[in-house]
C-alpha cells in the first residue's frame, strides 16, 4: 500500500511545479480572502468573483476536471495529476471540487456516464471548463430524503416538456446558469419507473427563485411554473431516472471522495496554545488534551474515509459501502466536534471569526453541526444505503454504481 | 496512492488463511478459550515452521526481512481466529527488543531461536500499579559481586507461561531503568495465571533470581528508551491482528443479519440492528486504515511515533466496540462461550489493556504531536 498523495514519479514532478507556479501567479489578489463554506452565511462579491474567474482559468487548460476526456473540456490526465491539483491548490485552503459555487462536480459525472452523445458534446465542455455554475434539484417539500416521491411532473409536448412543481433547500447564494433537475416524466406510473431528469437552463420562463436563511447558509425555494424545456435536455431516457440518480446519490452521498484534509484541529491546538487560565496555556491541561485527542483521532477517520473513497472511485472499484459510511460518520463527527468546541474554549465558541476560513471558524463549525446533518438526505438514508450494499438481512448485496 | 496488496502480501494473506482454515476452526478455538489453554506447542511450531515468528528480523540473524506491512497481512489473518499463543509477543514484540536493544553476540545467541520458536521470549513489563509508562516499574535489579540479582512481581504479562526466558523491565539503584534477560528455569521464578475476563495472562514472581551481569539487554539506563523503539514497530502488527478480528466479527455479524430470522424476518431487516452494523464497520475501518498507514509510514521511513500510538488507541478500542456492537446483534447466542464471538470478546479485553490502554496511547500521541511546556 502507498499512501502517499504526492509519490510524484518524474514525469508527475514536472507538472507538480508547473501547477504551483501557475497557482502562485494565478492565485495573486487572493490573500485577502478568506474563503466561505459550501453553505455559508458571509458570501460576497469579491471572492463569488475571485473563484468563478479561477474556475475559468483552470476550466481552461482542463484542470477543473483533470481525469474528464479532452473532448469534453477534461484534460485527459491520470489520477496522480489529479492528486498533484487536489494537493497543490490545498495549500491555498480550496479544494478543487469547491472552486466555486457549482454542483457541476457531481453532475457532469452522471451526464458523462448516462448522456447520449450529442448531450455530453453540448452540456459537458461549459461545465468542464468552468463557465456555468448548475444546482442539483432534488428535494421537494413533501418529500425530504424521499426523492422517488418526485411531485415536479415534466410531460412531454411535442420537442418539449412542460415542466410545473416545487423544489426546495437547493442552490447557493448566486442564480444557477443551469438546474439539474429530478422530475416525474410519468405521473400515472409505478414508483421509480416514472422519473427522468432535465438539465434546464436557468434563465428558462416560469423559473422562480425564492431565497431560504437558513442554520448553515442560503438555500432556496424553485418553482416551476410551466417552464417549456427541449425535449433534447432530457438526460438518460425518459422513466430512467431513477438509475440515474443511482450515480448521481453515489457521488453526492460520500462517494465523491476527498484528498484533502479538515485543517479544525490546527486552529483549535493554536487557539488553545495562546489562550491562558490562571497563566497556564490551555494546552498543557490534560482533560483538554483528551478532548483534542478525540477531535484528532475522528477527523483522521473522516479523512481516510474520503481518501479511501476517492481511490476507489478514480480506479473504477468503487468501494460497495463507503459513500454512505463515510457521510454519516463525516456528520456524527461535526456534531461531535461542536460540542468539543463549546467544550473547549467555552462561549468563544459561539463567535464568529471573519479573519479565519469559514471551514475552521469555531462559530460555523458548532452551528454546521446539526445544521449539515441532513444536507442530501438524513442520516438515515444514509445507513439505510449501508444496510442494502453490505447485504445485512437480504441474500444478495447492491452493487455501487462506477462513475469517474 | 495505491491501496492494494501487493502480490507477495495476498500470497502470504492466502497462506495464513489456508492455516487457520485446518489447523485452528472455530470449535477448536472455543474449546481453547474455555479452557482457558490458549497456548499450543504443536500449533505454534506450525506457525513459526511457515516463517511467521521473526518475519520482520533479517535474514541472517534467522528472519525473512519482510516489511511491516507483510508481516501485518499474516497477523492480520491470525485475528480473524483470534490465534492465541506468543506469535506477537516473543515473535514480533521480543524479536525486536532484541533487534533493538542487544548487543551484536545477544543478537546472534538469541534472534535465531526466537525465529524457528525454540525459544519463547516474553516481555514483562509491568509490576503492581499497572501503568505502561516508565514511572511503575517496581522491580528491583541490584548488582552484586556475582552479577545482579533480580527481585519483584511482574503482574499481567501476557503469554508468561509460554516462555522459555523474560525480558524483564527494572529499576536498578540509580533509579534507571533495565532490560536483562531471564532464563525461565532459574531458581526463585513462578508463575501463576491470572483468573478472570482475559487470556494467556499470567504474574510472574522474580524471588531473588541470579542473573549473570552479561544477561542485560544494550546499556544499563537504556531500557526505557530500547522498549519505545521496540514498541514503535511492533505495536503497528499488534493492531493489525486487531483489525483481522474485527474484520471476522464484521463478517460474521451481517451474515447472522441474513440467516437470523425473528419478529417474522431477517433481524438485517431492522433499522436498529443496521445501525449496530454501520457503528462496527466504522470502528472497523477506523482500525484498518490507521492500522495501514502507519504501517506504510514504518515500511517508508517516515517519522511514525505518533500514528502507532493513534493506531493502537484506535484498534484496541476498535476490536472491544466490535465486540459490544457484534454482542447487541447477536444477544443471547452470542454470549455461549462456544461461539466465535467469546473468544473474540475476551481477546478484545485482553488486548485493551496488553501494552497500554487506548487513553494511554491517545496521551502519548499527544504528547509526540504537542510537547508539553511548548504553550
Amino acid at each position: 500500500m502507498d499512501f502517499n498523495v504526492q509519490a510524484d514519479t518524474q514525469e508527475i514532478s514536472v507538472f507538480r511545479k508547473e501547477v504551483r507556479e501557475w497557482l502562485q501567479e494565478n492565485m495573486r489578489g487572493a490573500e485577502g480572502l478568506r474563503w466561505s463554506a459550501t453553505w455559508s452565511t458571509r458570501e460576497n462579491e469579491e471572492e463569488y468573483q475571485f473563484r468563478r474567474k479561477l474556475a475559468r482559468k483552470l476550466g481552461e487548460k482542463g484542470w477543473l476536471f483533470p481525469m474528464f476526456p479532452v473532448e469534453y473540456g477534461g484534460a485527459g490526465l491520470t489520477i496522480d495529476h489529479q492528486l498533484v491539483l487536489e494537493t497543490e491548490l490545498d495549500h491555498y485552503g480550496i479544494n478543487l471540487a469547491a472552486v466555486f459555487y457549482t454542483l457541476a462536480r457531481i453532475v457532469a459525472p452522471v451526464i458523462l456516464k448516462w448522456g447520449a452523445e450529442e448531450q455530453k458534446r453540448e452540456f459537458l465542455p461549459p461545465m468542464l471548463r468552468g463557465e456555468v455554475s448548475v444546482w442539483q434539484v432534488l428535494t421537494e417539500p413533501q418529500g425530504g430524503s424521499d426523492i422517488a416521491t418526485c411531485r415536479t411532473k415534466a410531460i412531454r409536448n411535442g420537442d418539449h416538456y412542460v415542466v410545473n412543481g416545487q423544489k426546495i433547500m437547493v442552490g447557493y447564494h448566486h442564480p444557477p446558469d443551469f438546474l439539474w433537475t429530478l422530475v416525474c416524466t410519468d405521473p400515472s406510473g409505478p414508483r421509480h419507473e416514472n422519473l427522468g431528469w432535465l438539465y434546464i437552463p436557468g434563465n428558462s420562463a416560469g423559473i422562480t427563485i425564492q431565497p431560504m436563511s437558513l442554520m448553515m447558509g442560503i438555500k432556496n425555494s424553485v418553482f416551476f411554473d410551466n417552464v417549456r424545456v427541449p425535449a433534447f435536455n432530457l438526460v438518460g431516457g425518459e422513466n430512467n431516472g431513477w438509475r440515474v440518480a443511482n450515480t448521481h446519490l453515489e457521488l453526492e452521498h460520500g462517494g465523491e471522495g476527498r484528498v484533502g484534509a479538515d485543517p479544525l484541529v490546527e486552529r483549535v491546538v493554536e487557539y488553545c496554545q495562546q489562550m491562558r487560565v490562571a497563566g497556564t496555556p490551555l494546552m498543557e491541561d490534560t482533560s483538554i488534551r483528551d478532548i483534542i485527542a478525540d477531535m484528532l483521532i475522528e477527523l483522521h477517520v473522516v479523512h481516510h474515509f474520503a481518501r479511501r473513497n476517492f481511490w476507489h472511485r478514480y480506479v473504477r472499484e468503487p468501494h460497495p459501502y463507503g459513500g454512505a459510511q463515510f457521510r454519516y460518520y463525516q456528520r456524527m463527527v461535526r456534531l461531535r466536534n461542536g460540542e468539543r468546541l463549546q467544550r473547549i474554549m467555552g462561549y468563544d465558541a459561539l463567535v464568529p471569526d471573519l479573519t479565519v476560513n469559514e471551514v475552521v471558524d469555531f462559530e460555523y463549525v458548532v452551528r454546521s453541526g446539526p445544521g449539515m446533518l441532513h444536507g442530501g438526505g438524513t442520516l438515515d438514508t444514509d445507513r439505510l444505503v449501508f444496510a442494502r450494499r453490505v447485504g445485512l438481512g437480504r441474500p444478495t448485496k447492491e452493487k455501487a454504481p462506477t462513475t469517474i | 496512492m495505491d491501496l492494494r496488496l501487493t502480490k507477495t502480501q495476498n500470497m502470504f494473506k492466502r497462506a495464513a488463511a489456508d492455516f487457520v482454515k485446518a489447523e485452528a476452526p472455530s470449535h477448536i478455538i472455543a474449546e481453547w478459550f474455555r479452557n482457558k489453554k490458549t497456548f499450543l506447542p504443536d500449533l505454534y511450531c506450525k506457525a513459526a515452521s511457515l516463517g511467521w515468528l521473526g518475519m520482520v528480523i533479517p535474514e541472517r540473524y534467522g528472519g525473512a526481512s519482510a516489511s511491516f506491512t507483510d508481516c501485518a497481512v499474516v497477523f492480520e489473518e491470525l485475528g480473524r481466529v483470534p490465534l492465541p499463543g506468543p506469535l506477537f509477543s516473543s515473535g514480533v514484540l521480543s524479536a525486536l527488543l532484541v533487534l533493538e536493544g542487544a548487543s551484536q553476540a545477544q543478537k546472534e545467541s538469541l534472534l535465531p531461536g526466537i525465529c524457528t520458536g525454540k525459544s519463547i521470549v516474553i516481555a514483562a513489563i509491568t509490576d503492581e500499579g499497572v501503568r505502561w509508562g516508565p514511572e511503575s516499574v517496581e522491580t528491583r535489579l541490584t548488582r552484586t559481586t556475582d552479577g545482579l540479582v533480580l527481585d519483584g512481581t511482574k503482574r499481567f504479562v501476557y503469554d508468561a507461561e509460554a516462555a522459555t526466558s523474560f525480558i524483564c523491565a527494572a529499576r536498578m539503584e540509580n533509579g534507571g531503568i533495565a532490560l536483562v534477560l531471564v532464563n525461565r528455569e532459574s531458581p526463585g521464578i513462578s508463575i501463576t495465571p491470572h483468573v478472570g475476563f482475559m487470556a494467556s495472562v499470567a504474574e510472574v514472581r522474580f524471588d531473588r533470581v541470579q542473573v549473570p551481569a552479561s544477561n542485560l539487554l544494550g546499556e544499563a539506563g537504556a531500557g526505557w528508551q530500547i522498549l519505545d523503539r521496540a514498541l514503535e514497530k511492533a505495536l503497528p502488527i499488534l493492531c493489525a491482528y486487531q483489525v483481522g478480528a474485527c474484520q471476522e466479527i464484521f463478517d460474521f455479524t451481517a451474515e447472522y443479519t441474513r440467516t437470523r430470522v425473528v419478529f417474522g424476518q431477517p433481524i438485517g431487516r431492522f433499522q436498529r440492528v443496521q445501525d449496530h452494523c454501520v457503528e462496527l464497520s466504522i470502528h472497523l475501518d477506523a482500525a484498518r486504515w490507521l492500522t495501514y498507514e502507519t504501517l506504510w509510514k514504518l515500511d517508508s521511513g517516515l517519522p511514525a511515533a505518533a500514528s502507532v500510538h493513534e493506531a493502537k488507541a484506535v484498534a484496541s478500542e476498535a476490536y472491544y466496540q466490535v465486540c459490544n456492537f457484534s454482542h447487541m446483534v447477536h444477544a443471547g447466542p452470542g454470549t455461549d462461550y462456544g461461539h466465535p464471538l467469546m473468544a473474540h470478546s475476551v481477546m478484545a479485553h485482553t488486548l485493551y489493556q496488553y501494552l497500554g490502554t487506548p487513553l494511554h496511547h491517545k496521551r502519548k500521541m499527544m504528547d509526540a504531536l504537542y510537547p508539553r511546556g511548548k504553550g
